[in-house]
């Protein structure tokens, strides 16, 4: 059942901090991995009815009573669902371990069942305003995850967050609250079905801009961006792969790129701008990698960079582009997913994130060095790696719309990100072992499994490259495109 | 018979060539008996599948027209049925030979894996999959020379898989143009003309089918390989499985593929290579003071009248040039390994070592013996028939000096065997090697039996004519020319039989006359021709590989790097230190400070990036 | 008329200096005192739901939690920045500002009547009725305040444990 995505974690955070008084930590790990992986399955198990049917669209009653309870389920959201699901089990699981020194682990998980149902529940409404609502529980979840370490770094970033955060929220609920004087309407069938008999373009468009604006900070678009390389390094290493894996696309690039395909339609001139904020991002936060010293600072910018290359393959419109966007995300999502882990390993074994202090690690935590390299190649586009095929298709749907330019920027980028990756890699892997890592040992079973499935499934992806695309990436944004020229209509 | 037989004849060798990679070296005998038994019944699935005639097998692959698509026709057939024989040859001979080889399992591994993508090769029907066998078959020959275990094994390993490489890329480069010309990649539905890109194409795909053949000036590696690699090996490539492989895909290029017309430039081209290898290989031949070596200057110098024989787009000498194909697969296998079972025995192949062992190895001296003669072309034996059948239709073309240059071979062919002959069976028995015997019957068993079929191919050379190589043409030709070439093969008395019959004989008084002025030592027989003035350098500068385009590019390639290096690396890594980078840290600074912590800070960017977003909108809406 | 203007302008001002004061706890309170003219401006415009809402949650938890939390963290070292970018932030504000004023006078004029008003019924039932999704965001919303002031207080708790 579809709702059990919102209800289960729900239900499980709810009740964790009375079950932490009981069971410190194995009651808490166990139960927030079983709601995960019950929730993985059950999004494989949508997939054959989605493909069936096209859509799921639910409609529940509360004790007979009926109630206006809706829920929607296309490919889209299903692809985001599996997604959130499959990261968030591995980051889950990641944690077993490395919430050990942390102290408290009922309540992290609590906290973090509940941005993972505000992600499901953002994911699957076909309504603004509970968008927005969702959008908002995520972000207090994150904000309180942010801080979870409690250092004044942690506070003054999860402060830092919050305010910006909210500043995005506000300029949404504006844009929300327009659209609703407007059509008097808030689900996105209405909303775009009173937005073509409307004409309202100025008022429309200084809407979108407050989205673009609103949304583009969730996903820490260039110039909005400013929160995340303070936010997601303060978080504890799996709250910053929850953040930049997951967090960011969610609440950031499917809100807006929901409500753009959905309601108001992606015009000619909207891809223009986005897609020039999406080639800005990609340049400027490849640059910006570059001259990072701490390790998980240069991850939350080169996710910038990479949130660039999805915006940009969305942002296109493109059957292919769209394809590209959507795996990209994807790949996006596992391999930093994985690098963030990976950090935290890093930062388990030696107790540093700084580039400069490390160094030879490679022969001492050979799986941490491994699946780093697999995820910091996927994120870069080395062939056979997943992250290489999203990239190319983002670049031929580039070159297929005659964005010339674009592609040899988004090209240009790419190198960068191989640069600055194998810049990690050389400094904290590779080389000589200093005397100070003599003793290190590689990180903890959990860790390593975590980060062993993450790799595995870069890997996997990669090579079987084909299949997956043709069952899995290219349907669901053949379906999108489709929609796109649905709500084109009434051009904007 | 099911079609998915076609399938099964690539896989069951692959299949066997897994299990004899499995079998513990330790193990005696098993593998030996693994092989011949399965090459055995490869050869006679050969016969059933010969039977078969049409066979096709075609299933989606890669799309794009890239299908997995196997066809069984007469050629192929042909081919696949002469493939697998040789294999169960060579597995015969090498159950003996090879026994005590430290790396046995990867030497029958190969053996096996090479005949599978040998019949992949040989049956695909489309271009890509040809590609896909003709590659991995580098592979193979690859692995196989470096089982030569000497000093210089792994660079003419890498030698060979360069040029391979190289004539392979060719190949594959006038595939494509062909496939673009011709919009499919299904070998059977392709004919075009000749004409511009289709010519090109032609010559790529032409170089890549004699490279594999070991055409002038693809063969540099074979003399290297002869010294270098396995001696059951140049049996098993060199001298047969490339030469048919080869010449198969040449003749499909000219029949099938292209119409070639007699006398047309392409033609030209193409007697001119064959010419030119006849002639320059056969000299190389006839100094060689190595068995072996001289053996596979020969191998390259037949080719030369395969291709010389396709070069003349005539019906007779199509004819003869895959009739030599065959043929010279016959002999020249069974002059390896004849040498190879000479150097069983006495450990050496170097001809003035080796001497009068006739009486010692009589059949072995037999077998070599008509190999020899057949390979020179005497009456009655194929080989006389294949090159009486080329030198017709080289003089039909009407460019005589075509048929000249393969008299010429033919001579120095001739007088080469007479010295290999002299120096090593007959003659005065030497006395550097200690009394020895008759290799064992595995050996000597396949040189008796190939020696017997070039008998049987050239006296009954209508048998081999009508069932393999008449079908091959028909309705290649134009209507009306007749496909009987059995009239003139065995004719004595004609002119150009004469002149053949000449050329015999005139070898026989240059090789007695040698043999004199060496102080009756056969191997300095050829001495008299190496040292004439202008030959004399020449061979110099050939035996310092100044010919070898392989070396010097080598060569080439390492000035080229140095200069490379110099001036070019050098001065780019120099940009690239001092600018580049220095202009990425500049901007990386320059961002990095407008990221300072600062709350407000941040938030002004973000109200910035907002106004302009408006800004852009509305102005986009105007 | 007057009152408005005067509230809003104390909103926008108190904003602004939340923003802008280097002290954090400084900062926070003028937040308060600014959600506090929020929630009156929401009385008058006859929303006393919002208003109420916004002055016990916003003005009043918000702030208290911000408070601790700011009096946990210790003081760093001054930073030193340079002026320029010290003006940033009120340059782009007062851009926007105008900016505002002049997109939102034309905007305010586009925007037609509202086609169909919300339907009558006590806040309750409209929140029941149409908007029970809401519902489960807000629980959603309020777990999350409550699992976030459960975890900002754990340190506390084990300081006092040490």
């Amino acid at each position: 059942m579809v709702f059990s995505f919102i209800v289960i974690p729900l239900l499980v955070a709810a009740f964790l901090p009375l079950i932490g008084k009981i069971s410190k930590k194995l009651l808490p790990d166990v139960l927030t991995n079983a709601a995960l992986a019950f929730l993985l399955f059950n999004s494989i198990l949508l997939v054959k009815p989605i493909f069936t049917n096209g859509f799921i669209i639910q409609n529940l009653s509360w004790l007979g009573e009926k109630v206006n309870l809706q829920i929607a389920l296309d490919g889209f959201s299903l692809f985001m669902l599996f997604t959130i699901s499959l990261v968030s089990l591995c980051v889950s699981l990641f944690s077993i371990d490395y919430l050990e020194h942390y102290g408290h682990k009922a309540n992290f998980y609590a906290l973090f069942l509940v941005m993972i149902a505000a992600m499901n529940g953002l994911v699957l409404v076909p309504d603004l305003f509970s968008v927005y609502l969702f959008m908002e529980v995520a972000a207090v979840a994150s904000y309180a995850l942010v801080a979870f370490g409690l250092g004044s770094d942690e506070l003054e970033a999860s402060y830092k967050y919050l305010m910006l955060s909210v500043v995005a929220s506000a300029f949404v609920l504006l844009s929300i609250t327009v659209i609703f004087g407007l059509t008097g309407n808030l689900s996105f069938q209405a909303v775009a079905q009173g937005l073509q008999d409307l004409n309202a373009r100025i008022v429309l468009g200084v809407c979108v801009a407050f989205f673009i604006m609103g949304f583009g900070l969730k996903a820490a678009l260039i110039p909005f961006h400013a929160w995340l390389p303070d936010a997601h390094p303060s978080a504890p290493a799996p709250i910053s792969a929850m953040l930049s894996g997951l967090l960011i696309k969610v609440s950031g690039i499917y809100a807006l790129f929901r409500i753009l395909y959905s309601v108001i339609g992606l015009s000619p001139a909207l891809s223009r701008l986005l897609m020039a904020l999406g080639i800005i991002s990609v340049l400027v936060a490849a640059l910006l990698a570059l001259g990072q010293k701490d390790i998980k600072r240069m991850l939350a910018y080169s996710s910038i960079s990479q949130v660039g290359y999805i915006v940009l393959g969305l942002a296109l419109g493109t059957p292919l582009g769209i394809a590209g966007g959507l795996f990209h995300l994807f790949n996006h999502a596992t391999a930093k997913g994985l690098l963030f882990l990976n950090s935290g390993s890093i930062q388990h074994i030696t107790g540093t994130r700084n580039l400069d202090e490390l160094g030879g690690l490679g022969k001492k935590v050979p799986i941490t060095s491994g699946t780093n390299l697999v995820g910091a190649l996927s994120i870069a586009g080395v062939p056979p790696l997943a992250g290489f095929w999203s990239k190319l298709i983002i670049i031929i749907a580039l070159v297929q719309a005659k964005a010339f330019g674009y592609a040899l920027v988004a090209i240009l980028a790419s190198i960068l990100t191989l640069w600055y990756y194998l810049l990690i890699q050389r400094k904290a892997f590779f080389g000589q072992v200093r005397e100070k890592w003599q003793q290190v040992r590689e990180a903890p079973f959990w860790m390593s499994a975590a980060n062993i499935i993450l790799a595995l499934i870069c890997l996997l992806v990669g090579i079987f490259f084909t299949p997956v695309y043709k069952t899995w990436i290219s349907p669901a944004a053949e379906a999108l495109a489709r929609g796109i020229h649905q709500v084109l209509m009434w051009g904007l | 018979m099911s079609s998915t037989i076609l399938l099964w004849t690539i896989l069951f060798p692959a299949v066997v060539a897994i299990i004899l990679f499995l079998i513990p070296g330790r193990i005696k005998f098993l593998r030996e008996i693994i092989a011949v038994l399965a090459s055995g019944a490869l050869f006679y699935l050969g016969f059933l599948l010969f039977s078969q005639k049409n066979l096709s097998l075609v299933s989606d692959w890669l799309g794009m027209g890239i299908n997995f698509d196997l066809r069984l026709y007469h050629f192929s057939a042909f081919i696949l049925l002469a493939l697998a024989g040789f294999l169960f040859l060579i597995c015969l001979y090498s159950a003996v030979k090879m026994q005590n080889h430290p790396r046995i399992r990867e030497y029958y591994g190969y053996l096996f894996l090479a005949a599978s993508f040998s019949f992949g090769a040989v049956l695909a029907n489309n271009f890509i999959l040809l590609i896909f066998f003709w590659e991995a078959l580098l592979i193979t020959t690859y692995a196989l020379i470096t089982l030569g275990l000497k000093a210089t094994s792994h660079r003419t390993a890498v030698k060979s898989l360069i040029i391979g490489g190289f004539c392979d890329f060719s190949m594959i480069m006038g595939i494509g143009l062909l496939w673009a010309s011709t919009g499919t990649l299904a070998m059977d539905k392709i004919q075009v003309e000749p004409h511009g890109l289709a010519a090109a194409a032609f010559i790529l795909m032409m170089i890549g089918a004699i490279g594999k053949a070991g055409a002038m000036p693809f063969h540099t590696w074979i003399p290297d390989a002869a010294l270098d690699a396995p001696v059951s090996f140049m049996a098993f490539m060199p001298a047969s499985f490339e030469k048919l492989l080869g010449i198969y895909l040449l003749a499909r290029i000219t029949l099938d593929f292209f119409t070639l017309r007699a006398g047309s430039t392409l033609a030209i081209i193409l007697m001119i290579i064959g010419a030119a290898t006849i002639v320059l290989a056969v000299f190389m031949a006839l100094i060689q003071k190595d068995f072996k070596k001289l053996l596979s200057f020969h191998a390259v110098s037949q080719v030369g009248y395969m291709v010389l024989g396709i070069g003349t787009a005539i019906p007779i000498g199509i004819a003869g040039g895959i009739f030599h194909m065959i043929n010279h697969a016959m002999y020249k296998c069974g002059l390896f390994l004849s040498s190879g079972s000479v150097e069983h025995r006495t450990g050496t192949t170097e001809l003035k070592k080796l001497g009068g062992l006739a009486r010692e190895m009589p059949w072995t001296a037999l077998g070599f013996s008509v190999c020899a003669l057949a390979i020179s072309g005497v009456w009655p034996l194929n080989g006389f028939v294949s090159k009486e059948m080329v030198f017709h239709g080289a003089l039909e073309t009407g460019y005589p000096i075509f048929a000249i240059a393969a008299w010429v071979g033919a001579i120095f062919t001739f007088a080469s065997f007479l010295k290999a002959g002299h120096s090593v069976f007959f003659g005065p028995r030497s006395t550097e090697i200690p009394k020895t015997k008759e290799s064992e019957a595995p050996i000597v068993l396949p040189i008796l039996i190939l020696a017997v079929l070039c008998i049987t191919f050239g006296v009954y050379n209508k048998l081999p004519l009508q069932t393999f190589i008449q079908p091959i043409l028909e309705g290649k030709v134009e209507a009306g020319v007749p496909l009987d070439f059995t009239s003139h093969a065995l004719d004595l008395f004609n002119p150009v039989a004469g002149v053949s019959i000449l050329c015999l004989i005139i070898a026989l008084g240059l090789h007695f006359y040698g043999w004199n002025r060496g102080g009756r030592k056969a191997y300095l027989a050829s001495e008299p021709i190496h040292n004439l003035p202008v030959l004399r350098q020449l061979y110099d500068l050939s035996e310092a590989r100044f010919f070898d385009l392989y070396e010097q590019g080598v060569k080439f390639l390492q000035w080229l790097s140095k200069v490379l290096f110099r001036f070019i690396d050098r001065p780019i890594d120099y940009i690239y230190e001092k600018v580049v980078v220095s202009i990425g840290r500049t901007f990386t600074g320059l961002l990095q400070k407008a990221h300072n912590g600062q709350y407000a800070n941040y938030l002004a960017w973000t109200i910035g990036g907002l106004v302009a977003v408006v800004w852009i909108i509305l102005e986009l809406l105007k | 008329m007057a009152i408005q203007i005067i509230l809003l302008c104390g909103l926008i001002i108190f904003s602004v200096l939340a923003i802008l004061l280097k002290d954090l706890i400084k900062a926070a309170l003028s937040l308060a005192v600014a959600s506090l003219f929020l929630g009156i401006i929401f009385f008058l415009l006859a929303a006393p739901y919002a208003g109420v809402f916004e002055i016990s949650v916003v003005a009043g938890l918000i702030t208290v939690l911000f408070v601790l939390t700011i009096a946990l963290t210790k003081k760093d070292g001054e930073v030193k920045e340079s002026r320029i970018v010290h003006l940033a932030f009120p340059i782009f504000f007062i851009l926007f500002i105008v900016i505002d004023g002049l997109v939102m006078k034309s905007l305010l004029q586009k925007i037609p009547v509202l086609p169909i008003g919300p339907e009558a019924g006590t806040f309750g039932e409209v929140l029941w009725k149409q908007r029970t999704f809401d519902l489960v965001a807000q629980i959603g919303i309020i777990l999350a305040g409550v699992l976030a002031v459960l975890a900002l207080f754990r340190k506390k708790e084990e300081d006092k444990d040490e």
